[in-house]
């Protein structure tokens, strides 16, 4: 069955030079316009490309990946086969690849044809996107077919070059022949490179003096001249081809250069994403390890004169501790070039300046521990500028993110002074009181006074103690003061406790439902305790004397707890409200509350790993439910001792 | 008959001012030390009949004192403490603190933890070996467990947990104190063997097994065999 072409991938064919990163750009809006998901390729050919420029193609399709391309790296004999393989495979819905307008008139017939080729072959139409600059092309090492490929292209040249040479000189007796070899040697010279061109020559010196001695012999006066005019010739061609190589090598060093800079960017557009240094490294790590074949880690100054790595993963080499390291900066590097690293033990160093000296080191560990070859020193100490820079923005967020978080500590803290001085005082004002009329009027007050006075002195300070014991188990809740320590145990265990507590304090009509065979639960104890105690007591104070219910059965993974009232319930907004600190239903404000005890139950009931919500009762009411983890199995009871007591 | 005499060894002047005129008033005699010192002091010079002792002292860590009275002492030691101190409770507890109160307390639950501590104290472990509590009664001398008059079959490994509660009844027991009773070294840590075993105890004695009468959870303490149901420990 093949897939619907129209719902295929759009496939990106890429090659490896800086131009390519217009594919990959045109991949992302083509696949944005017609929201279909793409593909990006890149075709490795025997023999095909340099190890660089395979790491080019490399960080291009990483590129694409964070672009959200799917990539495929495939081998193939032919960029066409390669291509055609993966089409059959993927059904694309539409296939881009580069056009090079500009190279020789071979590049231009090669790309047409592979165009040809590929529409044939292919069902999805192509896209072909020019491409401004000629396709990058290195020195390639030929295989064996070709090098024979080559030899009879040379000596089909050499051939129809002596023989048209020959025949001029015969016919109008232009002495045209070395002129003919010259231009042969030229055209071998550009398309197969000096040694090729000298050894043609050779060849074709030879073959002249062979061919076309006069009978004086090579070396009579007229073979010397010709010699030497030949020899002319050769020099003048070998060395306007010594030119025409120069300026090749220019532009193909700017070709480099003008991939380096894309890489910068690209670079720095990652790493400005980065929100933690730890992020950073890895992408630093991650590029450096494409580029120059080595593993890479973000070296920063830690406590105690001693380096915190990143990536923190995996082996690190050894390196000296940061005092000693970090002296050797700046210009530490060997010889006086400011762009060389620092080479010891295996690793390269590169600082991360920032503006008050080096945040840290860039240390590289190529895979055979050698240096960092010289033409690649600026790219380095680029790359590592880029680090330093992410690492200094990173520091600046975080110190604002810092100030943000005191800021809202310092707001909360005076919401908690507020709501504190209030509740405070409330109850103290009525315990002075109390106290102080007691005290004036003694003996002469009615019993029924005194013993009220004497029970409200009771109750306030009961209510005083409440607001302080919240208060507090918030804060150390908070502040992480208060450790959770879990332990199995079966749910009765604490329901019991916390209502026994409750039942001490009045009467409570709770109805409870915990089915016998619910599996025991790691939890704290006193936590969860305090849990049910808070929710129980809502639910006393809002059920207004009507029953109250407690239910519990497992989940999946959990343990679920319900407690349910019929009171007046919890209107959706407030849904999430009533869970933060010092909330008070608009209502119910100065009713003694404190606007803590369910904020108390979340933090509990997250310090389980768990989740606390509340819901609309179905028939009218409010029903709080509880959900906690109780993965996992609890230990065996032990088998009991022989010994009968 | 002699009053028995109390020592209160607490720094914090606003609880003395409410211990000292509570317990006079039922009769104690008093004894008032301000330091671990001085209440180390005291207690070798009265050889007071109880004392009540405050974990937080300005000199010297409360758990010290504990150790060096209890280093020649039998007397019942009552621990004073704060929340949130669950850890000194149960450190107090094992090393030979009869009971604690958890501030603020009420004068109820004070006197009625000091009456069942020099109860304990006045008699002898072999004498009264029957224990009663509401409709629970259990014949320590004949190992037999009623309620309300029906015997209670239990297993051993049951027996004993109970019978290492009843030799505390009305005082708390933590959960080191009663693996190491019922389980032996090989119990420790395994505060859940505890657990499962006080669960199927709880169902075979309590009429509901959920809201326990007579074995209260002290959460993250341990367990106590209840003695006086329904005199109320008011708040």
């Amino acid at each position: 069955m093949t897939p619907d072409p129209a719902a295929g991938p759009i496939l990106v064919a890429l090659g490896s030079d800086a131009r390519s990163l217009r594919l990959v750009h045109a991949g992302v809006r083509l696949a944005g316009e017609r929201g279909r998901p793409w593909l990006v390729a890149h075709v490795e050919v025997p023999g095909g490309e340099t190890p660089e420029e395979s790491d080019q193609a490399r960080a291009w399709l990483q590129e694409a990946s964070e672009l959200g391309a799917e990539i495929a790296w495939v081998k193939a004999p032919t960029v066409v086969a390669g291509l055609v393989g993966l089409a059959r495979r993927r059904a694309p819905s539409q296939v881009v690849l580069g056009l090079a307008r500009t190279g020789g008139p071979w590049d231009r017939l090669e790309s047409a044809r592979m165009r040809d080729r590929l529409a044939h072959d292919l069902d999805a139409p192509i896209l072909a996107v020019p491409l401004d600059a000629e396709a990058a092309r290195g020195p390639r090492p030929a295989g064996l077919g070709e090098r024979l490929g080559t030899v009879a292209a040379l000596a089909v040249i050499l051939a129809l070059a002596g023989i048209f040479g020959a025949s001029l000189a015969e016919a109008v007796g232009f002495p045209g022949l070395v002129g003919m070899y010259a231009l042969a040697a030229w055209f071998i010279h550009r398309r197969w490179g000096l040694a090729t061109a000298l050894a043609a020559s050779g060849v074709a010196t030879a073959l002249c003096a062979l061919l076309f001695a006069s009978p004086s012999g090579p070396y009579g006066a007229g073979g010397w001249m010709r010699l030497a005019s030949f020899a002319a010739s050769l020099g003048g061609v070998l060395l306007l081809g010594g030119l025409v190589e120069r300026l090749r090598q220019e532009s193909r060093s700017g070709r480099v250069a003008q991939a380096e800079s894309v890489l910068l960017m690209l670079l720095g557009r990652t790493l400005s994403r980065c929100s933690t240094a730890e992020e950073a490294a890895a992408v630093l790590s991650q590029r450096v390890a494409g580029l120059f074949r080595a593993e890479a880690w973000m070296l920063l100054p830690g406590e105690g004169d001693a380096w915190r790595r990143l990536p923190a993963q995996g082996p690190a080499p050894e390196c000296p501790p940061p005092s000693q390291l970090l002296a050797a900066f700046p210009g530490a590097g060997a010889g006086e070039d400011p762009l060389a690293p620092l080479y010891l033990g295996a690793c390269s160093y590169v600082p991360l300046g920032g503006p008050a000296g080096p945040l840290g080191l860039l240390q590289l560990r190529t895979a055979g521990g050698e240096p960092v070859p010289q033409a690649r020193w600026g790219l380095l100490q680029a790359f590592a500028t880029q680090g330093a820079l992410a690492l200094e923005r990173i520091r600046w967020v975080e110190a604002a993110q810092r100030a943000r978080v005191e800021n809202e500590t310092e707001r909360t803290r005076s919401a908690l002074l507020g709501a504190v001085s209030h509740d405070l005082r409330t109850p103290l004002a009525a315990i002075q009181g109390a106290a102080s009329s007691l005290l004036l009027t003694g003996e002469a007050m009615p019993e029924a006074s005194r013993h009220d006075l004497l029970a409200m002195i009771r109750d306030e300070s009961v209510r005083l103690a409440r607001l302080l014991g919240n208060l507090l188990d918030l804060t150390r809740l908070e502040s992480g003061v208060i450790r959770v320590r879990k332990e199995w145990q079966p749910l009765d265990e604490v329901v019991g406790a916390a209502l026994g507590r409750l039942e001490r304090q009045g009467p409570l009509p709770v109805q409870v439902h915990l089915p016998a065979e619910l599996p025991p639960v790691p939890l704290d104890g006193g936590l969860m305790e305090q849990v049910l105690l808070n929710l129980l007591a809502n639910a006393r104070i809002h059920a207004g004397g009507g029953p109250v219910g407690l239910a519990a059965w497992a989940g999946p993974d959990t343990v679920e707890l319900a407690v349910e009232d019929r009171g007046p319930g919890v209107p959706s907004e407030f849904h999430l409200r009533i869970f933060d600190k010092f909330f008070r239903m608009p209502d119910r404000q100065g009713d003694g509350g404190t606007g803590l005890g369910l904020a108390i139950c979340d933090a509990i009931v997250k310090a389980h790993g768990g989740r606390i919500w509340v819901e609309d009762r179905e028939g009218g009411g409010a029903r709080f439910r509880i959900s906690l983890p109780a993965g996992g199995a609890p230990p065996l009871p032990p088998l009991a001792p022989e010994t009968a007591p | 008959m002699i009053q028995p005499q109390i020592l209160i060894i607490e720094d914090e002047l606003a609880l003395r001012r409410f211990l000292v005129p509570t317990l006079e008033g039922q009769g104690y005699r008093v004894e008032v030390a301000g330091t671990g010192a001085e209440g180390l002091a005291q207690a070798g010079a009265h050889n007071p009949d109880l004392v009540l002792l405050d974990l937080g002292l300005p000199d010297m860590d409360g758990l010290e004192v504990l150790r060096q009275v209890r280093a020649w002492s039998r007397k019942p030691i009552l621990i004073l403490s704060a929340r949130h101190q669950e850890e000194a409770k149960v450190a107090a507890l094992d090393l030979g603190a009869d009971d604690y109160l958890t501030k603020p307390f009420g004068a109820a639950e004070l006197l009625a933890r000091i009456r069942v501590a020099l109860r304990h104290a006045a008699r002898p472990a072999q004498e009264s070996p029957v224990l009663a509590c509401g409709a629970l009664s259990l014949d320590l001398e004949r190992r037999e467990v009623t309620v309300e008059g029906v015997p209670v079959r239990l297993t051993p490994l049951e027996y004993r947990l109970l019978e290492a509660l009843a030799r505390r009844a009305g005082q708390v027991a933590t959960h080191a104190q009663l693996l190491n009773e019922v389980w032996g070294p090989a119990g420790a840590g395994q505060t859940h063997y505890l657990r499962i075993y006080m669960g199927t105890l709880r169902r075979k004695i309590e009429p509901d097994p959920t809201r326990p009468r007579y074995l209260l959870t002290e959460p993250s303490i341990g367990y106590r065999l209840e003695m006086e149901t329904g005199s109320g420990r008011g708040e």
